[in-house]
């Protein structure tokens, strides 16, 4: 199978072996000032416009801090140790934390992290996490209301598909079921 | 010293109950032998099984298993560099069923070329022909000698597709590429969608000839069980109606009802042992915490690649100090991991891939084995080229802008919002060879928590195989743009990067014993009632999915021990 992009993100936020921990205690992962700064960023990477909600609406920081927040993913400290990075880019740059500042020099700061500013490798893992909390099933805490999977016309899973929702150039109709759709 | 529990003997102990050692039982129990199923894993319930991309494709909760998990191979580029992170998740799974549980099911057969290859390129292009540093050798074994067991495997477990050469007779449709078979596919192929056709449709115009891929996965109902309802989350997951035929609901249960096979769940696997004369006489496991002694007439070891060398080379004993069967040094050689390619294509409308399953897929065979002419082209081999269905949203989401967008912002959820759904991607797969430079070993530093070593993998630089691929990847773009494609972007063409589900090597199956681990039948050249099932003893990969030819060898190992028994088990 051909899934290489997949296997990088997942050496990216490495799992623990799933025996080594079981039960998630209950403690925040952000603090107050770093949970502002992922909101602030996440929504310069999906803003609220014409086309839509944008990824806080969406669930998107919610769905971050559950995945971030289960012990069976890793990466949770290298996001921390990456907004406070922003944040500190931030003040240094426009002398203000990045949730404080206006859109365009958010933009500004969002732009030099994906240049390469801050710490390394936090763009792209706060992206990937944005995505997948955008058009995850939303039984895992992101994709509210389907906006994500509405946004880009994904039809939504279903158990038996028809050969009419397999043809090219059609709209398919979604199938947008109430809590989502964890098990068949 | 600990002391294990010794259970009551058996015929034949199988060790892993995938894709190989799943088909394996069955020939065995129906033959009458006792047989000892010993897997790592446990049953799945097809309940479990879920539509979620995060859980099988983003996090692979699926495959992963504690087992597994603590054993996933080191990684280097060349025995010079560094050991690189290991990959968190295995890429297999332990289970019963194993991998076939939630592998995409392409099963095509090899061809007669990929049995020969060393010879037939000699003969065509001259010895000069033969990639630098490789260790091609011919399998000692021909595509006609594997026929029949090809034809057993597809209409036991069930292979949907159409034929493209009965006996010698080209069939309208089918691949006219492949070898010959005695017979049509058991299914027909699994139904068409619309990107299928307009795919077969571009290659038609090109003046090739696509065909439908086959699949394990029954297009109608088979055996009792229904026909695939195309719900786009077959890839790292399970059937949850069990229309794919993973061993799991079709040679195991099979076998179970002979009364001859005894599944042992849970049971990992540490050593097969051997006694003073060479020859084995079990394998020793651990369940629950207890370790226990299956003593066994004959072994199979039918774990994955990586581990069969691995498991080979721990089991060290008087008669092999440098481990089972390897006193010729030859286990962990020869091992390659399948070069894969990638192309993807924007389309100016909604192509509707979200759903049906990878093996849903158009194939193009023009560009493989032999099938043209290389001379001059500086590289043997070539690729397949498949058009397929499934696609999941965040995957889809986080395509390539093509250049066409920003990776941010309203300017990026502009064009997401409009191209999510209007992208593909080929899946190209490359003939992949063995080279002097590639091996698996055991890693000096890392060990599961049992304190063995985990394998390596140590793999060099090569130029054919690149080649052929980007060679191959051009001929993609052409049919993607034939197909009305606004844009392609074809991926560097890179080689497998740590362990990957197509790996082959290691145990090779091969006349000389200087050279290869096993003989033309699966059984080891120095412990002579020890067989190896899988991958591992594949010299070629074929520019094809391994699954079926590793399932055609296992059903063909188990023949021979049936047909031999006296002989092997003493």
């Amino acid at each position: 199978m051909s899934d290489i992009p997949r296997r990088r993100l997942l050496a990216g936020v490495a799992l623990v072996p799933v025996s080594a921990l079981r039960s998630a205690p209950a403690v925040s992962v952000f603090s107050p000032g770093q949970k502002l700064c992922l909101e602030a960023f996440a929504n310069r990477l999906v803003p609220h416009d014409e086309n839509g909600p944008g990824a806080v609406e969406c669930g998107a920081v919610e769905y971050i801090e559950r995945t971030l927040g289960d012990p069976n993913v890793g990466g949770k400290e290298a996001v921390v140790a990456g907004l406070e990075a922003v944040d500190a880019l931030a003040r240094r740059t426009y002398g203000a934390a990045l949730a404080e500042l206006p859109a365009d020099k958010q933009d500004a700061v969002v732009s030099a992290v994906e240049g390469g500013a801050g710490a390394a490798g936090f763009f792209a893992m706060v992206r990937r996490l944005v995505l997948e909390g955008m058009f995850c099933d939303p039984s895992w805490g992101g994709n509210r209301g389907y906006a994500g999977w509405d946004l880009i016309r994904y039809p939504g899973p279903r158990l038996a598909v028809a050969l009419e929702d397999q043809q090219v150039g059609v709209a398919v109709k979604p199938f947008r079921p109430s809590g989502g759709a964890r098990g068949h | 010293m600990r002391v294990a529990i010794k259970l009551k003997p058996v015929d034949v102990a199988v060790v892993g109950l995938g894709a190989a050692g799943g088909v394996a039982v069955l020939p065995l129990a129906r033959a009458g032998l006792k047989v000892a199923g010993i897997e790592a894993g446990t049953f799945m319930d097809p309940h479990s099984f879920k539509p979620d991309e995060i859980h099988n494709n983003v996090r692979g909760l699926l495959t992963s298993v504690p087992k597994a998990n603590r054993e996933i191979p080191t990684f280097r580029d060349s025995p010079s560099s560094p050991t690189r992170p290991r990959i968190s998740v295995h890429p297999m799974m332990n289970a019963v069923g194993g991998t076939s549980i939630h592998y995409w099911a392409q099963s095509w057969r090899l061809k007669a070329w990929d049995f020969r290859t060393r010879s037939e390129v000699e003969k065509r292009y001259g010895a000069s022909a033969i990639p630098v540093g490789s260790t091609l050798e011919d399998w000692p074994v021909t595509y006609g000698e594997l026929e029949p067991f090809y034809d057993l495997v597809e209409h036991e477990v069930g292979v949907s597709g159409k034929a493209g050469n009965i006996q010698g007779r080209m069939v309208d449709g089918g691949n006219v590429y492949e070898s010959p078979r005695q017979r049509e596919y058991p299914m027909p192929p699994l139904r068409r969608s619309g990107y299928n056709d307009l795919m077969d449709k571009a290659a038609r115009g090109l003046g090739w000839k696509p065909f439908p891929g086959p699949a394990a996965i029954n297009s109608q109902e088979y055996k009792g069980r229904p026909g695939c309802a195309f719900h786009g989350f077959c890839s790292r997951g399970g059937c949850h109606i069990s229309a794919k035929n993973s061993t799991a609901v079709t040679t195991i249960p099979e076998a179970v009802k002979t009364g001859n096979l005894t599944i042992f769940d849970k049971a990992q696997v540490t050593r097969v042992v051997a006694g003073a004369d060479g020859r084995v006489t079990g394998v020793s496991y651990l369940r629950d915490g207890k370790e226990y002694f299956q003593p066994a007439k004959v072994v199979l070891v039918g774990s994955y690649t990586y581990e069969n060398s691995r498991l080979l080379l721990l089991s060290q004993s008087k008669a092999y100090p440098k481990g089972l069967s390897n006193n010729h040094g030859q286990v962990g050689r020869h091992y390659f991991g399948h070069w894969q390619g990638s192309v993807i294509a924007l389309f100016p409308q909604d192509m509707n891939v979200w759903y049906g399953t990878p093996a849903q897929a158009t194939l193009v065979d023009e560009w493989s084995d032999d099938n043209f002419d290389h001379s001059g082209l500086g590289f043997i081999g070539g690729c397949s080229l498949s058009a397929y269905t499934e696609r999941h949203p965040i995957e889809a989401a986080a395509m390539d802008t093509f250049g066409r967008a920003p990776a941010w912002g309203s300017g990026w959820k502009k064009f997401v919002r409009e191209n999510a759904g209007r992208w593909t991607s080929a899946y190209i797969q490359t003939n992949t060879f063995p080279y002097e430079n590639s091996r698996l070993d055991l890693d000096s530093e890392v060990k599961d928590p049992l304190g063995d070593p985990v394998c390596r993998i140590t793999t060099g630089p090569r130029t054919n195989e690149p080649r052929a691929l980007e060679f191959v990847q051009k001929k993609m773009e052409e049919w993607f743009m034939a197909a009305g494609a606004l844009q392609v972007i074809r991926r560097p063409a890179i080689g497998p990067v740590g362990p990957i589900t197509h790996a082959y090597g290691g145990t090779r199956m091969g006349d000389n014993p200087e050279t290869n681990v096993v003989d033309k039948w699966g059984f080891s050249h120095e412990a002579p009632n020890l067989g190896i099932l899988g991958a591992s003893v594949m010299g070629t990969s074929g520019a094809r999915n391994p699954t079926l030819t590793v399932q055609a060898l296992a059903w063909r190992t188990a023949d021979r021990l049936v047909q031999r028994w006296k002989g092997i088990a003493g």
